[in-house]
């Protein structure tokens, strides 16, 4: 009897809790998703994919992008922005709106200077797009009023890229006032923002439980009028799991679905799946060193007429992923949409002939462990690739070594081929165009000893390009340079499948990832 | 009795070492770079040069391990390349997780697979028996990640019975930590809602956990009853007249509870290294998900850290285990 007593007494404290959280569910959203790389929630800090979706909501920055379009900057903390060549540098100058943070304090000229000399002084993993990109320093920033903030850029940064790359989070702008009252040992407030927030975006954070969720309470100072109060994310890193916490309505999207389980929900009523893009590139890296099998250009163009782009991406992932041979990824300003190289062995032949291998050769393809782009095992994609290649005669023996180990012998040119992703760090065709085309920059072309002078100078001349036209036409001339003569085969660009309830509305997700919460309802 | 207890302690110090020596080593040996997988594709070399610098990875081998020792000696122990916490704060948060999971699975374990081990040995060969030696063999060969889906899949999502992953219900916040056990904290904090809605939610993950050693431990209590009621003792207690509920446990089930007992250890220390996966499909916040986290990213300071802990937790449960057969058994008594 008494068990039973026990066994009723815990069955009603159980009920009892699951009776007063139905009262919150209907203002709350639920986001399940793998966060275990959340490691701050501090803007100036945090340059992970989930502190990124996170801080963007708790922050705002001076400009943005809305919806899906990533070329178009909109207004946010700042209403208008004039860019002015100054002859020895360019000034570009924002007027701000008349807005309040979280705590009510106004949004001053101070907390931008504040924010980006932070930044820049924090030295966090994002910090080199201030201070290598943008080529800013501590003292670039000025405020000229309170409402007016004025930056002052060298002539060997891009103002156009500037501007792409405050949109990231480590442009969202940090309530001085409160943060300076928070710093101790010269930190900035950082050990203070890494679990609370100090910003004017449409959530405040409520509290961070490491591995467990993260709760965003609206802002009611916000001019954002977020729809929903209460923002949780969950953190699931198994897709069942996923699957069955978003089957029982504990949570109301599911970011990692498998591809099979994507299609079913697909067709369940009860379910939609929004295909998000990416502005991530799935490629092939081939070293075009002295002495490397594919110093021949001609070579490289036999790899990508051997390459069978199609079964990738519809097969393999499942079609959650589009078709691309260009370096700039679709989404972005100066994409190239051609796509020349179809499957074509013969030709493919033919080229290995004309570059004196008739025979073929046998090399080397480093490939990560786990998982590439579009969820594909990268297992998987270096099977099809070498089945591929050795239609034409090329023997490659796949050598799969933890991600660390490869990028440690890519960054020393070491490797023969790689098979690798690579994401733009900001919004702009520069985020690719220089770092695979511009061997001076040590990045992708360096690593593939790929020393073109004639692309670097393209990609250093279309970065600094002010005018939109020109520059389009520049990019042009640089894709299509590559398409002939670049060390890559460029093999897919990944969608990222989000499985949503069918409550749930107005979500949308850009291809750098960003969520505005504010705007989502159920 | 004490000075066997400090001997064991003394050598519980040694294996620790012992351990520190191995998984250093270890980590010196497998491939991959911590400053990369720290940093990622985008770090320029000055960057990785900095980080190598500021976590001694640019010192010799022999060097960091005596930095590390003397740390240790401090206790501390160092600090998570990937959290970029100290290690210690990391443990703290995680440890009252595993344990609370583990001790429940335990416990379940115990309460299930004891009871059905005498009763199978009661009826040896009868109906109750062959159910019990069916159920153990299902239960030590059910994989953890299958069983989990199924329950999940049956008595959460369709039949609405138990809540599904996590520790608390999203829509609930967590008492403010004083233990780092959910349950407690919300006792403290005199929260009847958390501490009913942790009670339900540990209640499939412990059980998931702790299906295996239940297995375990009836077929050891059914083996070990088996032999003791086979014995003269029994055999005179039962023509004394004694009756038969204390034949059972007063006299079979003291005797057969030694090596029970040690099983029972061995199983803690399992419970704890093969929460793992439980904790992974359970979203449950504990070592096993932090360890996994950290070895995937090469956090080293981290895998030691939780390896140091790991070994200690497991020397101090055989010692633990080794002084209860004295409390057991007084024919065994330790100089």
């Amino acid at each position: 009897m008494r068990k039973q007593i026990g066994a009723v007494v815990i069955l009603g404290i159980g009920l009892l809790a699951v009776g007063v959280a139905q009262n919150s569910r209907s203002s709350t959203l639920v986001y399940g998703g793998d966060f275990s790389d959340l490691i701050s929630l501090d803007p100036g800090i945090s340059y992970e994919f989930s502190g990124g979706l996170i801080t963007d909501n708790l922050y705002e920055t001076l400009v943005k992008f809305e919806g899906e379009d990533l070329s178009t900057l909109k207004p946010s903390i700042a209403t208008r922005w004039t860019t002015k060549d100054a002859g020895d540098a360019w000034k570009i100058t924002f007027t701000l709106r008349n807005q309040k943070f979280s705590s009510g304090n106004p949004v001053t000229a101070d907390d931008v200077v504040y924010t980006f000399d932070r930044a820049i002084a924090l030295k966090g993993n994002g910090s080199f797009l201030f201070d290598e990109v943008a080529n800013i320093k501590i003292g670039s920033t000025k405020a000229i009023n309170k409402s007016t903030v004025e930056v002052t850029l060298p002539k060997t940064a891009s103002p156009a890229a500037f501007l792409n790359l405050l949109t990231f989070n480590i442009g969202g702008i940090v309530d001085s006032v409160v943060v300076k009252a928070k710093a101790v040992n010269n930190d900035y407030g950082s050990a203070w923002l890494k679990r609370n927030s100090a910003g004017s975006g449409p959530y405040v954070l409520n509290r961070w439980d490491q591995n467990q969720q993260v709760v965003l309470d609206a802002n009611p100072n916000s001019r954002l009028l977020p729809k929903l109060s209460r923002i949780i994310l969950r953190e699931m890193k198994e897709a069942n799991t996923q699957k069955i916490a978003l089957e029982s309505n504990e949570i109301d999207i599911a970011e990692n679905l498998t591809p099979d389980m994507v299609k079913q929900k697909a067709a369940d009523s009860k379910f939609n799946v929004y295909k998000a893009d990416s502005l991530r590139l799935q490629y092939l890296g081939m070293n075009t060193g002295a002495g490397s099998p594919f110093e021949d250009a001609k070579v490289r163009q036999a790899v990508r007429w051997a390459l069978d782009q199609d079964s990738m991406v519809n097969v393999l992932a499942g079609g959650n992923a589009r078709k691309v041979q260009t370096i700039i990824p679709a989404g972005l300003f100066g994409f190239n949409a051609a796509t020349p190289y179809s499957v074509n062995p013969e030709k493919a032949k033919a080229l290995l002939a004309s570059a004196g291998k008739p025979n073929g050769f046998e090399f080397e393809m480093l490939v990560p462990q786990g998982s590439c782009a579009a969820g594909v095992p990268c297992s998987d994609l270096a099977a099809k690739i070498q089945s591929d290649l050795a239609k034409i005669g090329l023997k490659a023996n796949i050598k799969q070594i933890v991600q660390s180990e490869l990028l440690g012998i890519y960054r020393a040119q070491k490797a023969q081929m790689v098979l690798v992703g690579w994401s733009p760090d900001f919004p702009d065709p520069d985020g690719n165009a220089t770092p695979m085309s511009d061997y001076g920059a040590k990045s992708l072309a360096w690593r593939n000893a790929w020393n073109n002078p004639t692309a670097s100078k393209l990609a250093q001349q279309a970065a600094l390009e002010t005018n939109a036209t020109k520059r389009a036409a520049l990019y042009k001339q640089l894709t299509e340079l590559q398409l002939e003569e670049g060390p890559f085969a460029i093999l897919y660009q990944p969608k990222v499948p989000v499985t949503l309830s069918a409550g749930v509305k107005s979500y949308l997700r850009n291809a750098q990832g960003q969520v505005r919460f504010e705007k989502i309802s159920k | 009795m004490l000075n066997y207890t400090i001997r064991r302690l003394f050598f519980v110090l040694f294996v620790v070492w012992g351990v520190s020596l191995a998984t250093f080593f270890i980590s010196q040996v497998v491939p991959g770079d911590p400053a990369l997988a720290a940093l990622g594709d985008k770090a320029t070399d000055e960057m990785i040069a900095n980080f190598r610098v500021k976590n001694g990875l640019d010192q010799p081998v022999y060097v960091q391990y005596f930095t590390y020792i003397g740390r240790l000696l401090q206790g501390d122990l160092g600090t998570s390349l990937r959290t970029g916490r100290p290690i210690l704060d990391d443990l703290r948060d995680f440890f009252p997780g595993t344990l609370e999971l583990s001790a429940t699975a335990l416990l379940i374990a115990a309460l299930l697979g004891i009871p059905a081990g005498i009763l199978a040995a009661l009826n040896q060969n009868k109906a109750p028996d062959v159910i019990v030696r069916l159920l153990a063999l299902l239960g030590g060969a059910t994989p953890i990640y299958w069983l989990a889906i199924l329950l999940l899949e049956f008595l959460h999502n369709k039949l609405r019975l138990l809540p599904g992953p996590g520790r608390l219900d999203a829509y609930l916040i967590a008492p403010p930590r004083v233990t780092g056990f959910v349950g407690l904290d919300a006792l403290f904090a005199g929260d009847w809602q958390v501490l009913g809605d942790s009670l339900m939610h540990i209640i499939l993950p412990a059980f998931v956990l702790g299906a295996f050693s239940s297995a375990l431990l009836a077929r050891m209590t059914r083996a070990a009853m088996l032999e003791t009621l086979s014995q003269d003792f029994i055999r005179t207690a039962r023509s004394k007249g004694v009756a038969e509920t204390r034949v059972v446990i007063k006299h079979a089930l003291r005797n057969a509870f030694l090596p029970v007992l040690t099983v029972l250890g061995g199983v803690l220390g399992g419970l704890l290294s093969g929460a793992v996966l439980t904790e992974t499909i359970f979203s449950w916040p504990g070592i096993g998900r932090y360890t996994t986290d950290a070895a995937i990213s090469l956090d080293f300071p981290a895998v030691m850290g939780v390896t140091l802990l790991a070994g200690m937790a497991y020397s101090l449960i055989n010692l633990f285990t080794d002084l209860l057969y004295a409390l057991f058994d007084p024919r065994i008594t330790y100089a």
